[in-house]
């Protein structure tokens, strides 16, 4: 056996090297669930992180208020000019839901795909390497949160669960580069068309909307939601407004870009949603 | 109670590179993608001032801990901390032990795990990112931040180290 066989320390290294393979191996793996010593550990830091946080929440606050103060007389005048769009838009939406739960009594239709129950979380932390972008949030199975669910901020669409243990779970952004990561959605028009959410453009900030029919036609600004025919998502979440549409590679189908409403950086609280019709539910129906 | 200040204050540390991420996001979080290296800094500050073994042990459990409990890659950061922590101290012989030093080591093992991770992230296709923007928008800015910040706090941590592992030193020698 050649001499540097016998060295220890190469011997150490190698071996390292080959568990360190093994466990990337494992933890690229689908799972559905993490093992139990992970969900021990998430939770641990996680009660650890949420003492840490509130003193640092303060202090970044503090900065944060100063900031928003040099804004506000701008603000004001902005909001003061939407409060009297609201009152109408409210009285509208009163009329519409009230025909709405009419209407669906006549049919004997109860529950929709756009019901949902929303859990309150706060974000105690982000994940600090950023190859990934992921949050961790103070709330987990034991509140009834599960895999995959979709997780919105007042503004939009922002992500789903990607693992939960029993007091804490970690959101996937929909920035995260993650091919797995689909998301069934329609572009709001006077002809809804779907498509599928894949994947997202790093240097124009952008998502990517693909397997839109060639002849559709979209517009530059229309709205984006989800469509809820995914699965776990309920319907009706919004996600953004397209920017540009283009022909793909092979012009059978159109990409379009959709800026996405909610802010990836700045988020404090999120709703991590739960879909009233259950998938085996819905499987029933059919 | 001594005995519990370097793993307390290295675990605040830990949970403090997440909370700054979420924290102070715009303008430069936005813009440019800085990393937080607190813990490979203090890791290398261990290593040199106080003993490899010390400095391996922290890099190996804080390592886990952030794979575990941050990125879901398992084993990733748990091996580079302690290989960091093991080639600096095979290094360190050839050098004097201060502040400056140490610096040094420092800025070099926080480049060095950047392209570790950058590469790692590469094989298993996490990321598309291209050489260009990694340099221009994550690797350069991280480094010049933290050379920035290693240099102010070099000195006082060598000192909070010392004075902290003196008196273990004289309770453990009698």
């Amino acid at each position: 056996m050649p001499k540097f066989f016998l060295n220890k320390r190469l011997i150490i290294l190698l071996v390292s090297i080959m568990v360190l393979v093994a466990l990337i191996g494992f933890s690229l793996k689908e799972r559905n669930e993490l093992t139990w010593m992970e969900k021990f550990v998430k939770d641990t830091v996680v009660f650890m992180q949420s003492i840490v946080h509130k003193p640092a929440q303060l202090v970044a606050g503090f900065f944060e208020n100063v900031n928003d103060l040099r804004h506000t007389y701008e603000e004001n005048k902005q909001l003061k000019a939407h409060l009297e769009q609201y009152v109408l838009l409210q009285s509208e939406v009163e009329s519409l839901k009230k025909e709405n739960e009419r209407l669906r009594e006549l049919l004997d239709k109860k529950e929709s795909l756009r019901d949902f129950v929303a859990i309150q979380a706060t974000v105690i932390g982000r994940n600090p390497d950023r190859w990934e972008e992921t949050l961790i949030v103070n709330k987990g199975s034991q509140h009834g949160v599960k895999k995959d669910m979709a997780v919105i901020t007042p503004q939009g669409l922002i992500g789903k669960v990607r693992s939960v243990s029993p007091f804490s779970a970690t959101v996937q952004l929909l920035s995260a580069n993650d091919r797995q990561n689909r998301i069934s959605a329609f572009i709001q028009g006077d002809e809804n068309v779907f498509g599928l959410i894949e994947g997202y453009d790093e240097e124009r900030e952008a998502l990517l909307l693909k397997r839109i029919p060639y002849d559709a036609k979209i517009n530059e600004g229309q709205r984006v939601f989800t469509s809820g025919l995914g699965g776990i998502f309920p319907k009706g979440l919004f996600i953004g407004e397209v920017e540009e549409v283009v022909a793909d590679e092979y012009g059978l189908t159109q990409i379009a870009y959709i800026k996405p409403a909610a802010n990836f950086y700045d988020i404090d609280d999120v709703m991590i949603v739960k879909r009233k019709i259950e998938m085996s539910q819905e499987e029933e129906g059919q | 109670m001594r005995r519990l200040l370097l793993p307390s204050f290295v675990t605040v540390m830990f949970l403090l590179e997440s909370i700054i991420v979420q924290l102070f996001p715009d303008p430069l979080f936005d813009v440019y993608l800085l990393v937080p290296r607190i813990l490979l800094i203090l890791i290398v500050f261990i290593t040199i001032f106080i003993g490899q073994t010390e400095g391996m042990t922290y890099g190996f459990i804080f390592g886990l801990l952030y794979d575990v409990a941050y990125t879901e890659l398992l084993g990733a950061y748990a091996f580079a901390f302690s290989l960091v922590a093991y080639l600096i101290a095979k290094a360190i012989n050839i050098f004097h032990k201060n502040a400056w030093t140490a610096s040094f080591f420092a800025i070099v093992a926080i480049a060095c795990v950047e392209w570790y991770a950058y590469a790692i992230q590469l094989v298993i296709s996490g990321t598309t990112m291209p050489v260009q923007t990694f340099l221009q928008s994550r690797f350069l800015p991280t480094l010049f931040i933290h050379t920035i910040v290693i240099l102010i706090v070099a000195y006082p941590l060598k000192q909070m180290l010392l004075k902290w592992y003196e008196k273990q030193d004289e309770s453990s020698r009698v």
